[in-house]
């Protein structure tokens, strides 16, 4: 007999803890509303404070490229000798007078500290933050044997007296605001103080706690990084108490888990700046100590205490780590030294933070493979609000892909679901393969995008007649999850494909005039073919022998639901047909940037002839990249091609490059052209608009895709004056539509302003013909 | 050159807050100096000062106040903290204490106000350099460090907090 499934409190009910685990996908859905409705203000503040300070960070870092690679050498050579440096740094640790216990699993961990603890006739054990502890649940363990835990960092003590689980792996209470502590603290302390500022809220807790370190029998903190030769801790702070911890008692315990090894002291170097400029945005943090515990400093005692000897208990975690370890995608995940800047820079996160975007303890990008690896791969589902809009990857200072990361998992969560008939009918239709049938409806639905695209593009009218009719959009709802108050961009009349077919290819024949292969995309091909268009009238009034492709998928939005057997089989075909093109010594311009984005960075993954991947990364670009570096090529200033007066909307833009555009460096090529033609231009400092391809579509992620794109909203309606609407420019398909959503206006691809306003001057193929080279990728402008 | 990074090391301290005052290399005056900023407090602490040049700490520790041989008591009560430092770090505008030597650890970290000590000959231009084994006889890959950037701080209650666990006020003397 089925057991009927808990019903889920109504959100202003949910406690954050009843939702932490996600495995039921309807905690995942019940805990986005509850912190869009109660965290979203103090979350979105909160992290983009460290977002911004991060950029500023690594702005002033002379060697931060440099400095991320010798750290991911680091890490990755640490992690494959990683049996060694646990024996290294066992002899050195023991060899200082410490103690090294390895636990296989959380409960050993806890047994092995409570006995310490038990031992010492410890009472009061204070901590300095450790959300390692958090994944060992430690604090309930000490708990049950009557020992007083007095976590010491003011988040995490927050989050004691609330009794709730981080939210953020370096700000654990920020989704708390002032006025929330306020209320919570009133309560659970019954006192008459003010407590109205945040001085008054820190003088309160820190009176408390500071009387827990003077008496504190036992310390236990984390570590940063731990040095194999030297047995040293590193450990990052801002308030203090992590020193204290493992200061002030006599009994030192740091619990961390097996990653932190690395061989070296000296190897700490990189990640001394690199760490603080990711995470909290600083030079250096408040406090960085280098320990070899134990100590020489005898231990503080207060009078009437019996003098005591210092003793220190490295506890090193594997639980699931050694098993990552083995697993060729999650094993990348051990290099994580947990900086958060992969949370802070995600636009989803910036909007719900960790109690939504995260599970038990670990949050945000990372969280998932973190949660899958230590626990369940169930309870990593929320790693679904992960869209694969990529702005964590340049972020993250030991070169993680994360969306990647993210992929495998939805990957792996996909083949748990299930055989299913239609999943199978729509892999079938769509030539996807056998693999991926197991995946559910809506993934195969949106990862198979291309099929239905073809179809309602075979019969336009009909298919735009009924496409937006209430029945069938009720249908698409039911069935596949897309919502049904996204407007659905109608079929063309005709697709680039077809259109091309009707008109001859200006130029071609002359061997000395640059070659293009325009990509057909399915985005552009089946949707949004005014662009297809703009592109070729634009390249070939400069001159460039311009070819179509012929439209098949790339696997974009196959990857993006985790269907990887059919993301590897269609970048394959696709990454051959546009090799076809390449060895006729032709660029690639693709219009639709997430399209772009699979040649230049993620089919990295998915090929297996990484020449080829190289091969294409090198000669693939956006259509307006493209054209800034023909003219430069041809040694033409942009506004003797372009004419501002032409605008059909006038002089005035605002800009929204797309986030995979960004993350591949495509986008400021655009800013730059259109300001050099003389357009005033403001552009957006959003992540990503909310809508990331597919995800916004999604019934599921509707509210949560709009919360999103409030910010970019915003900017907008910030930088117009009013009466003066600024004309909207967005290079991507969906973040068009997300500000349709949102503004209720049209916003034009560049690439069509640039057609409309392009002068009528003959000489310009004329010049291009005379050209010193036709290939403009291998004009000492190919992009790294 | 050392003028540069003794003048990035000043501006980047007073950025995070940390307040900097610059004494020629004299015990009475440096005395004199530790004495009015510690006019008001009734105990201090003072640690050692192991790469000070020689006398200065002896000569600080006549100043009024100063415990000697402090019981625990006393410095959990203690208004300020003085010790040395090993290095200061110029794109930072941090100071680098080694640890080890007597009540360096706790005058640095117990008392509201914490005033290191620092040679302006041992200012280095970014905090890898400290792991250099050429700098400063490789002593800073040897020792128990604790790099101190401005005085504690956070940001978990709403707003940026300065004074939390650690000390609430820093106050660098940056000595020759």
């Amino acid at each position: 007999m089925t057991q009927m499934p808990q019903p889920i409190a109504p959100h202003s009910e949910i406690s954050p803890r009843s939702i932490a685990n996600k495995a039921d996908r309807r905690k995942l859905l019940a805990a986005i509303r509850m912190a869009l409705d109660i965290q979203s203000p103090a979350v979105r503040r909160n992290v983009q404070i460290f977002n911004r300070s991060r950029y500023r960070a690594i702005s002033l870092l002379p060697d931060y490229d440099a400095l991320k690679d010798e750290a991911r050498r680091i890490k990755e050579a640490s992690i494959a000798r990683l049996p060694d440096l646990l024996q290294h740094l066992r002899r050195t640790v023991e060899g200082r007078g410490g103690h090294v216990f390895l636990a296989a699993t959380a409960a050993d961990a806890c047994d092995y500290i409570r006995q310490v603890c038990v031992q010492r006739g410890a009472r009061l054990v204070v901590k300095g933050k450790s959300i390692t502890t958090e994944e060992i649940r430690l604090n309930p363990a000490l708990e049950a044997a009557g020992i007083e835990v007095a976590e010491s960092d003011l988040g995490e003590f927050i989050l004691q007296v609330a009794d709730e689980q981080p939210s953020h792996i370096i700000g654990p209470a920020l989704h708390y605001s002032r006025e929330r502590i306020t209320a919570l603290f009133k309560r659970k302390f019954q006192t008459e103080l003010a407590l109205d500022t945040g001085e008054e809220l820190t003088k309160f807790a820190r009176d408390i706690l500071r009387q827990k370190f003077l008496h504190a029998d036992v310390g236990i903190t984390g570590a940063n990084l731990i040095a194999a030769d030297t047995g040293t801790l590193m450990l990052v702070e801002s308030e203090g108490n992590i020193r204290m911890s493992s200061v002030l008692p006599p009994v030192h315990v740091a619990v961390a888990g097996v990653e932190k090894v690395i061989g070296t002291r000296r190897e700490m170097a990189p990640f001394l700046e690199l760490l603080a400029a990711s995470s909290t945005g600083q030079n250096l943090s408040s406090y960085t100590s280098f320990l070899s515990p134990p100590i020489d400093d005898p231990p503080f005692a207060l009078p009437g205490r019996p003098p005591a000897k210092r003793e220190f208990h490295l506890v090193l975690i594997d639980n699931g780590r050694l098993r990552m370890r083995e697993d060729s995608v999650f094993r990348e995940t051990l290099y994580c030294i947990r900086c958060s800047a992969c949370l802070n820079s995600c636009a989803n996160f910036q909007t719900v933070g960790g109690h939504a975007f995260g599970g038990e303890t670990y949050s945000g990008g990372i969280g998932g493979s973190w949660e899958a690896g230590t626990g369940k791969l169930e309870n990593a589902r929320f790693s679904e609000l992960c869209t694969g809009c990529s702005r964590c990857v340049n972020q993250c200072p030991v070169r993680i892909d994360i969306p990647w990361l993210n992929e495998n998992l939805r990957n792996r969560l996909n083949g748990g679901a299930g055989p299913s008939v239609m999943s199978g009918l729509i892999a079938t239709v769509a030539s996807a393969p056998e693999a991926d049938e197991r995946s559910p409806v809506s993934k195969a639905f949106f990862g198979n995008y291309h099929w239905f695209a073809e179809w309602g593009s075979r019969f336009p009218r009909v298919a735009n007649a009924f496409s937006n009719l209430g029945p069938v959009r009720w249908s698409l709802e039911r069935l596949f999850g897309l919502d049904r108050r996204r407007a659905l961009p109608p079929f063309p009349r005709r697709t680039l494909v077809a259109s091309e077919t009707n008109q001859a290819s200006a130029g071609s024949g002359t061997a000395a005039l640059p070659r293009v292969a325009l990509f057909a995309d399915v985005f552009t091909n089946f949707g949004m073919v005014q662009r297809g268009l703009a592109t070729l009238q634009v390249l070939r009034a400069l001159g460039v022998d311009v070819a179509v492709t012929e439209s098949i998928p790339e696997g974009r939005a196959a990857l993006s639901q985790g269907l990887l057997a059919t993301a590897s089989a269609f970048a394959q075909r696709a990454a051959s047909l546009l090799d076809h093109y390449v060895k006729q010594d032709r660029d690639i311009v693709i219009v639709e940037p997430s399209s772009l984005a699979m040649f230049r960075r993620d089919a990295r993954h998915l090929l297996e002839d990484q020449q080829l991947f190289e091969r294409l990364r090198s000669r693939t670009f956006d259509p307006v990249e493209y054209i800034t570096r023909l003219l430069r090529h041809l040694g033409r200033h942009p506004a003797a091609v372009f004419d501002l007066r032409q605008s059909p909307v006038g002089t005035r833009l605002f800009y929204h490059s797309h986030c995979q555009q960004k993350t591949i460096g495509a986008a400021a090529a655009t800013e730059e052209l259109l300001r050099s033609i003389g357009f005033n231009v403001t552009c957006s400092s959003v992540e990503c608009c909310g809508m990331a391809g597919s995800f916004g579509y999604k019934k599921d992620f509707y509210d949560l895709s709009m919360a999103v794109g409030e910010d970019l909203f915003a900017q907008v309606r910030k930088a117009e004056e009013p009466g003066h609407p600024l004309a909207l420019i967005a290079s991507g398909t969906s973040c068009a539509e997300q500000l349709r959503a949102g503004l209720g206006r049209d916003a034009i691809h560049p690439i069509e302003l640039l057609a409309a306003i392009l002068r009528q001057d003959p000489s310009l193929s004329a010049e291009a013909a005379s050209a010193r080279s036709r290939n403009v990728a291998a004009d000492s402008t190919r992009h790294q | 050159m050392a003028s540069d990074l003794i003048e990035t090391f000043e501006e980047k301290a007073r950025e995070l807050a940390a307040g900097v005052c610059r004494v020629r290399c004299d015990a009475a005056q440096i005395r004199q100096t530790i004495h009015e900023m510690t006019r008001d407090a009734a105990s201090v602490a003072v640690g050692a000062g192991e790469f000070l040049p020689d006398g200065i700490v002896n000569e600080i520790r006549s100043i009024p106040g100063a415990l000697t041989n402090p019981t625990g008591e006393q410095l959990a009560r203690a208004e300020v903290g003085i010790c040395g430092a090993f290095a200061g770090v110029a794109s930072a505008g941090s100071v680098c204490i080694a640890l080890g030597p007597p009540l360096v650890n706790l005058s640095s970290l117990l008392m509201p106000l914490h005033i290191v000590l620092l040679d302006a000959r041992r200012i280095v231009a970014r905090p890898r350099n400290l792991f250099d084994p050429d700098c400063f006889g490789g002593e800073g890959l040897r020792r128990n460090l604790v790099f101190v950037t401005g005085p504690s701080a956070t940001a978990d209650m709403g707003p940026l907090v300065r004074g939390v666990h650690g000390p609430h006020r820093l106050q660098i003397v940056l000595i020759g």
